[in-house]
C-alpha cells in the first residue's frame, strides 16, 4: 500500500507516540484540584486528609510552588501599546494562592501511585471558598463598577493598542459621502485538538536535569516558557516531544500544570504523569476569538474607500497567556486594510480581563477577526450604497502593478494579484448564475444565499532565524532536526520533499527528528503558517551548504578543482567530461564515523508574507427550522508558490471547516452570573464535521514572494481567514430576502429561525439571545 | 471512575437476586449513558450488573399482532433487523437515528427506556404506539411509565424484560438532532393503530408527552395541514443555551408535518 505522505504509514497505523503513548519505570500520576467557581477568595484549604491517603505520595499547593521559586507565567506585548503604553501584566501563579480567577484554574496537584487515587485524593482535599462578583464577557469587565480581577490592573484593561493614522481617518472621515457602520461580535470558541493535553517529567537527581515529555507546537518556545516559571536554569529543561495529536495554536503555551508537574517530579523524586481529560481540555485548554467590535467604512460618492475605523474590544479571561496579546493586534496590525487601496486606517485593539480561561492563538489567531470585520462591513457598505458586492470589491482592490504595496499604517505587502484572485473565484463559484440557483433554492422554500470575501493575511516572519540540522552517518538514512513542530502539517513530507527536489536523493531517504532534547537549535514554534517559509527555507539553504561540501568531497574523489564540478541530479560531473561521482556514494563512503563530512546545520531568517485569496460560500436556508446548509464553497488561494498540493489541499479544507465550525455552531459560552462553562462537552458543544460543506472547490493563484527562496506564502490559516467572512456573508444575503439586518455568529438553528421570526413580526428583540460570551 | 464490582450473571433471576442483595448495584445494559456518568465520576455504585448477554433479554418477534423486542436489542439490531423493517419500519428507522455507529453498536431498547433521557428517541415510539413495557414483575401500559426527567414507573431491582409494541396501520416518527449530541432537540412520532392516532413528542419537554392537541386534530383529519393550524403553547416547554421553548414548540409542528407527509407520501409509512 502506497502513502501519498512519509508520515501516513506511521500515524494510521497507530505506531504515532503521542504524551500518553510514554511510559516510564516508576511513574507516578498526577491529578489537579480545580477551581470549581469563577472569582472567589482561598479562605482556607486542607490536604492533610488527601496527603494521609495510601498511594498517595505528594499533595503540592501554592506555598510549595513559592518555596520553589517558582513566578508568574510569563506575558509580554509584542509591540507597545498607545502613546507607548506597557502592557499591565497579572500574575498568574502555577497554583492559585489566595484567588481563583477562572472556573478550572489549578488550585493543588496529587500525585499518587495511580490516576485513580489521585483523583481520590483530589476529592478529599477541604477547600473554603469567599465569592467574589463574577465579571465574564469583555465589556462587563470594563464597564463602570465591574469587579476587579487584579489588584494591579485598574478596570481590568490590561493595555490598549493603536495603530494607524486616527488624524488621517478623522480627516477622511469628515469629507466622505457615505459612512457605514457595523458591530460585530466574533465568539469565544474552544479548539479542542484531538490529544488531550498532558506531560511526564523525569528528573534527575544528579545532574539536575529535567526531562520534559509534552505536547508542543516548538521545542524551543516551550522551553523558554518553563523557564521562566520555573526559574530552573535552561540547560536542566530538556523538552521532549515526538507526534502531537493537533494544536491550532493551543499548543504552543506552557500551561501551569507541566510546571506544577515537573516540581512533583523533582519532590517525589519518581517520574510523574498527567494526561488532562477532554472535561480538563474544556476548562483548562486556552480558548479563543472572544472579540467584540466596531468597523466603520467611510466612501466617497462614486464608492472609492476612504478611510477603514476599527475598535476591537478583546475578552483575554482571567490571565494574559503568552500568546494572548500577539493573536489579539499582530494580524490587525499587518492586515488592516485588507485588501484594499484605501489611503487612512486606524484600529483601536483594548485587552481586558474576565472571569474565565484565558485566550490565546487558535487558527488564524487574529488573521479571521479582521478578515470577518472588514468583509462584512464591505458587504454592508454593498448593500447600503446598492452596488453588487463584487463591484464594490473591484473598485478599491490593490492592483497587482501597485505591489509593493505600502499599506495605510507603515507596513508593505510584498506581493499579489487580488483583482486576478477575485476574478478567478467568481467564475470558479459561477456567481454570475447564483440568481438561477435562488430561484431553484426558492421553489423548495429555501432562502439562499452568496457571499464572497476578499482578504489578505499575515505569515509569520518569526521571532529569530529557523535552524535546521542534517546529519548523513546513518547508513543511507538522512537525519534532520528542526524546531518547528508538526501537529499534523506534514513536515516530514514537506522537508524531505524540499531536500529530495535539489539533492537528487529519494524523499524516503529523510528522516525527520523532532522535538529530540539531545540538538537544540534555534527556531520558532509551528505558527503563523510560517513553517514552510521559515524553516523550508532554511532547508533550501542547508541543501545548498550540503552540495558546496560534499562538492570538496567529490573534488577528492574526482581528483580536480572544486571549481571544475558542477552539481545536478544528484551527481558531481567534472565540466565537460563523462566522469562523476554520486551524492550518495559520497555519502556512503564517508558513513561510519561519529560525525560525517556532510553533517550540516544551517539557518535562515526570513520576512513575513501575505497570502491572499477570494472566497464564495453559497447557502441555503430552511426557514422552518433555521438549518443552514452550505451548498457551494470554492476557494481560490495564492499561497505563493505550491510545493506539495494534497498537502495544501488538507490544510485548506480543515481551515474552511474550522470556519464553518464557529459559524455554523461552535461557541464556548460563560454563564454570566456564575461564571460556569455551559459548553464543557461535546454533548453542548457542536464540533466542525467533515460532512458540513457540500460542493468544495478549490483552485490555486500562485504569485511568488520574493521574500524567501521557495516563494512560498503559507497555507495554514487561510481556510478560516477566508471561511468566516464568506459564509457569514452568504449567510445574511440569504437572511436578508426574509427581512433579516444584522446577525452575529453562530448561526445556529434557533438563532437563524429567531431571526427569521423576529423580521416577520417587525421586532428585532424578539427571541433576542443574551449576546454571546 | 471509582472503584465498582462487575458481576454478568448467568441468568435473570441472577440478576435481579444480586440486585436485590446490594443497594448500590446498577443493573449495565449498553452503557451508552452510564458509563460516560462513571467516568466523570457522577455516580458511585457498588456493583455493575451486565445483563446485556442475557437471553431473556433478547430476541425480536412478531406474534398476535404485536412485535415483540427483549430489553437488551441493540439499537443496530433493531435498525437493521427484517422483521421490525417489515412489520414497523418506522420504528427501525427510529433506531438508525439514534447517536453515532458506536452507539448504536452498544446502546439498548430496554436501557434507553429505562433511563427516559428527556431527549431519548424510543420513548417517543413507545408512547405514540401506546407499547407495554414488560418487566419480571408485571406489565406496565406506556402511558403508565413515562413520568418524567429520567423518571418512570420502574422499581427498585424491576428490569425491564421486552416491550411489545402494537402494529401500527401507519407510523412515522421525525427528528431534529441537536446539532453536537445527536440526541432529539424535538423529536414527533406520530401513530395510527387501531384506528386511533397518537402522537408523542420527546426532547421538546420535561420528559416525553403525548400531545393532545395534535391527535384530536388528526382524528379528525389525517393530514399535514391539521398541524400546521395548530398553535403551540410554548410555556413549559425546554429553554437552554441551544434554543428557546418557542423554537422547539416550532419544531413540534414542523416535524410533526413532516412525520404526516412521510406517512401519506409513501406506501411504507417509514420515517420523515
Amino acid at each position: 500500500m502506497s502513502f501519498s505522505r512519509l508520515e501516513d504509514r506511521r500515524l494510521v497505523t497507530g505506531a504515532g507516540r503521542y504524551v500518553s503513548d510514554w511510559h516510564l519505570p516508576g511513574q507516578l500520576y498526577a491529578a489537579f484540584l480545580r477551581a470549581d467557581r469563577a472569582h472567589a477568595r482561598i479562605v482556607s484549604m486542607d490536604v492533610s486528609q488527601a496527603q494521609a491517603m495510601p498511594e498517595v505520595h505528594a499533595v503540592l499547593t501554592a506555598e510549595d510552588t513559592q518555596r520553589a521559586g517558582f513566578r508568574s507565567l510569563p506575558c509580554a506585548a509584542p509591540i507597545p501599546g498607545k502613546g507607548g503604553a506597557e502592557l499591565i501584566k497579572p500574575y498568574r501563579p502555577v497554583l492559585a494562592a489566595e484567588v481563583v480567577r477562572f472556573v478550572g484554574e489549578c488550585v493543588a496537584c496529587v500525585v499518587a501511585q495511580t490516576e485513580e487515587a489521585a483523583q481520590n485524593a483530589v476529592e478529599a482535599i477541604v477547600i473554603e471558598y469567599d465569592d467574589l462578583p463574577v465579571v465574564i464577557g469583555a465589556e462587563a469587565a470594563i464597564a463602570p463598577g465591574a469587579a476587579q480581577l487584579h489588584p494591579n490592573i485598574p478596570g481590568n484593561l490590561a493595555i490598549e493598542f493603536e495603530t494607524g493614522d486616527a488624524q488621517a481617518v478623522a480627516a477622511a472621515f469628515a469629507k466622505s459621502a457615505h459612512i457605514v457602520r457595523l458591530d460585530l461580535h466574533n465568539q469565544r470558541v474552544a479548539g479542542n485538538p484531538m490529544e488531550p493535553k498532558g506531560c511526564l517529567v523525569r528528573h534527575d537527581a544528579g545532574t539536575g536535569d529535567y526531562f520534559v515529555h509534552v505536547c508542543t507546537q516548538g521545542t524551543a518556545g516551550m522551553r523558554g516558557q518553563l523557564v521562566a516559571t520555573t526559574g530552573i536554569a535552561d540547560e536542566h529543561v530538556h523538552v521532549v516531544a515526538e507526534d502531537v495529536g493537533g494544536g491550532f495554536g493551543l499548543r504552543f503555551n506552557a500551561y501551569p500544570e507541566y510546571s506544577a508537574v515537573m516540581l512533583a517530579a523533582r519532590i517525589t523524586g519518581r517520574p510523574v504523569r498527567w494526561v488532562a481529560s477532554r472535561s480538563e481540555v474544556f476548562l483548562s485548554d486556552e480558548h479563543a476569538r472572544g472579540v467584540s467590535s466596531r468597523g466603520e467604512l467611510a466612501l466617497d460618492a462614486q464608492g472609492q474607500f476612504l478611510a477603514f475605523r476599527f475598535d476591537f474590544l478583546n475578552d483575554m479571561g482571567a490571565y494574559i497567556a503568552p500568546t494572548g496579546p500577539v493573536v489579539a493586534v499582530l494580524s490587525i496590525r499587518a492586515c488592516l486594510a485588507g485588501v484594499y487601496k484605501v489611503p487612512a486606517a486606524v484600529a483601536n485593539v483594548r485587552l481586558a480581563l474576565t472571569n474565565s480561561v484565558p485566550m490565546a492563538a487558535y487558527r488564524g489567531a487574529g488573521r479571521p477577526v479582521i478578515s470577518y470585520m472588514i468583509e462584512r462591513l464591505v458587504d454592508q457598505a454593498a448593500v447600503e450604497l446598492a452596488i453588487d458586492p463584487a463591484d464594490l470589491r473591484r473598485r478599491n482592490l490593490i492592483p497587482a502593478h501597485a505591489m509593493p504595496w505600502p499599506t495605510a499604517n507603515g507596513l508593505a505587502y510584498d506581493s499579489g494579484d487580488f483583482p486576478a484572485v477575485l476574478e478567478h473565484a467568481l467564475e470558479v463559484a459561477d456567481w454570475t448564475g447564483f440568481e438561477q440557483r435562488r430561484t431553484q433554492s426558492a421553489a423548495h422554500g429555501r432562502l439562499r444565499g452568496i457571499g464572497l470575501a476578499s482578504f489578505v493575511e499575515a505569515t509569520g516572519g518569526g521571532a529569530g532565524p529557523d535552524e535546521v540540522e542534517a546529519r548523513f552517518g546513518g547508513h543511507g538514512e538522512i537525519t534532520l532536526f528542526a524546531v518547528s513542530h508538526s501537529h499534523g502539517q506534514s513536515h516530514e513530507t514537506a522537508y524531505a520533499e524540499i531536500l529530495s527536489a535539489v539533492l537528487g536523493l529519494p524523499r524516503e531517504r529523510f528522516r525527520l527528528r523532532n522535538g529530540d532534547p539531545a540538538v537544540r537549535l534555534a527556531g520558532n514554534a509551528t505558527g503563523g503558517s510560517r513553517t514552510l517559509h521559515g524553516v523550508g527555507s532554511a532547508l533550501r539553504v542547508l541543501a545548498d551548504d550540503v552540495i558546496a561540501k560534499g562538492r570538496e568531497l567529490a573534488a577528492r574523489a574526482l581528483e580536480v578543482a572544486a571549481a571544475d564540478i558542477v552539481f545536478a541530479d544528484g551527481r558531481y560531473h567534472i565540466a565537460g567530461t563523462d566522469r562523476s561521482v554520486t551524492l550518495d556514494s559520497l555519502i556512503e563512503q564517508h558513513s561510519g564515523g561519529a560525525v560525517h563530512p556532510l553533517d550540516t546545520r544551517s539557518s535562515a531568517r526570513t520576512g513575513g508574507t501575505f497570502p491572499n485569496g477570494c472566497h464564495v460560500a453559497e447557502v441555503e436556508i430552511d426557514p422552518t427550522t433555521g438549518v443552514v446548509e452550505i451548498v457551494r464553497f470554492s476557494a481560490v488561494d495564492d499561497a505563493g508558490t505550491i510545493l506539495n498540493h494534497t498537502i495544501v489541499a488538507g490544510q485548506m479544507h480543515g481551515g474552511i471547516t474550522q470556519g464553518a465550525g464557529q459559524v455554523l455552531g461552535e461557541h464556548a459560552i460563560c454563564d454570566r452570573q456564575s461564571g460556569q462553562l455551559l459548553t464543557g462537552s461535546f454533548m453542548d458543544y457542536p464540533m466542525p464535521r467533515a460532512i458540513m460543506i457540500h460542493g468544495l472547490t478549490l483552485a490555486e493563484h500562485p504569485v511568488p514572494t520574493p521574500t524567501n527562496v521557495l516563494g512560498a506564502k503559507g497555507v495554514g490559516e487561510a481556510g478560516v481567514t477566508g471561511s468566516l467572512p464568506a459564509l457569514m456573508n452568504a449567510i445574511l444575503a440569504a437572511l436578508r430576502t426574509a427581512g433579516v439586518t444584522h446577525f452575529d455568529m453562530p448561526a445556529t438553528p434557533a438563532r437563524i429561525w429567531g431571526a427569521i421570526e423576529a423580521a416577520r413580526a417587525g421586532d428585532a428583540r424578539r427571541f433576542a439571545y443574551d449576546r454571546a460570551q | 471512575m471509582y472503584e465498582f464490582s462487575y458481576v454478568k450473571p448467568a441468568s435473570l433471576d441472577e440478576a435481579a437476586q444480586l440486585l436485590a442483595n446490594h443497594d448500590d448495584a446498577k443493573p449495565l445494559s449498553g452503557g451508552m449513558t452510564l458509563i460516560p456518568t462513571l467516568k466523570q465520576r457522577l455516580a458511585q455504585p457498588s456493583h455493575l450488573i451486565d445483563i446485556a448477554a442475557l437471553t431473556e433479554l433478547r430476541g425480536i418477534e412478531v406474534t398476535a399482532g404485536q412485535l415483540i423486542i427483549g430489553a437488551a436489542t441493540r439499537h443496530i439490531e433493531v435498525a437493521t433487523s427484517m422483521t421490525v423493517r417489515t412489520a414497523l419500519p418506522a420504528l427501525a428507522a427510529l433506531a438508525s437515528t439514534i447517536g453515532d455507529p458506536q452507539v448504536r453498536n452498544r446502546g439498548t431498547l430496554g436501557g434507553s427506556v429505562a433511563n427516559n433521557d428527556p431527549n431519548a428517541d424510543y420513548p417517543a415510539a413507545v408512547l405514540a404506539l401506546g407499547a407495554t413495557v414488560h418487566t419480571q414483575r408485571r406489565a406496565i401500559a406506556a402511558d403508565d411509565f413515562f413520568q418524567g426527567v429520567f423518571t418512570t414507573a420502574i422499581e427498585e431491582g424491576e428490569l425491564i424484560t421486552r416491550i411489545a409494541f402494537p402494529l401500527p396501520t401507519r407510523a412515522a416518527y421525525a427528528k431534529f438532532p441537536h446539532p453536537a449530541s445527536g440526541f432529539a432537540m424535538t423529536g414527533v412520532f406520530v401513530a395510527e393503530t387501531g384506528g386511533r392516532v397518537r402522537v408523542a413528542v420527546t426532547g421538546a419537554g420535561p420528559g416525553v408527552f403525548r400531545w393532545r392537541e395534535a391527535e384530536a386534530a388528526l382524528a379528525d383529519r389525517f393530514a399535514a395541514e391539521s398541524i400546521e393550524a395548530l398553535v403551540v403553547d410554548p410555556s413549559g416547554l425546554n429553554a437552554d443555551i441551544h434554543a428557546p421553548a418557542e423554537y422547539r414548540a416550532n419544531l413540534m409542528k414542523v416535524l410533526a408535518s413532516r412525520a404526516l407527509r412521510a406517512i401519506l407520501n409513501s406506501s411504507e409509512g417509514a420515517v420523515a
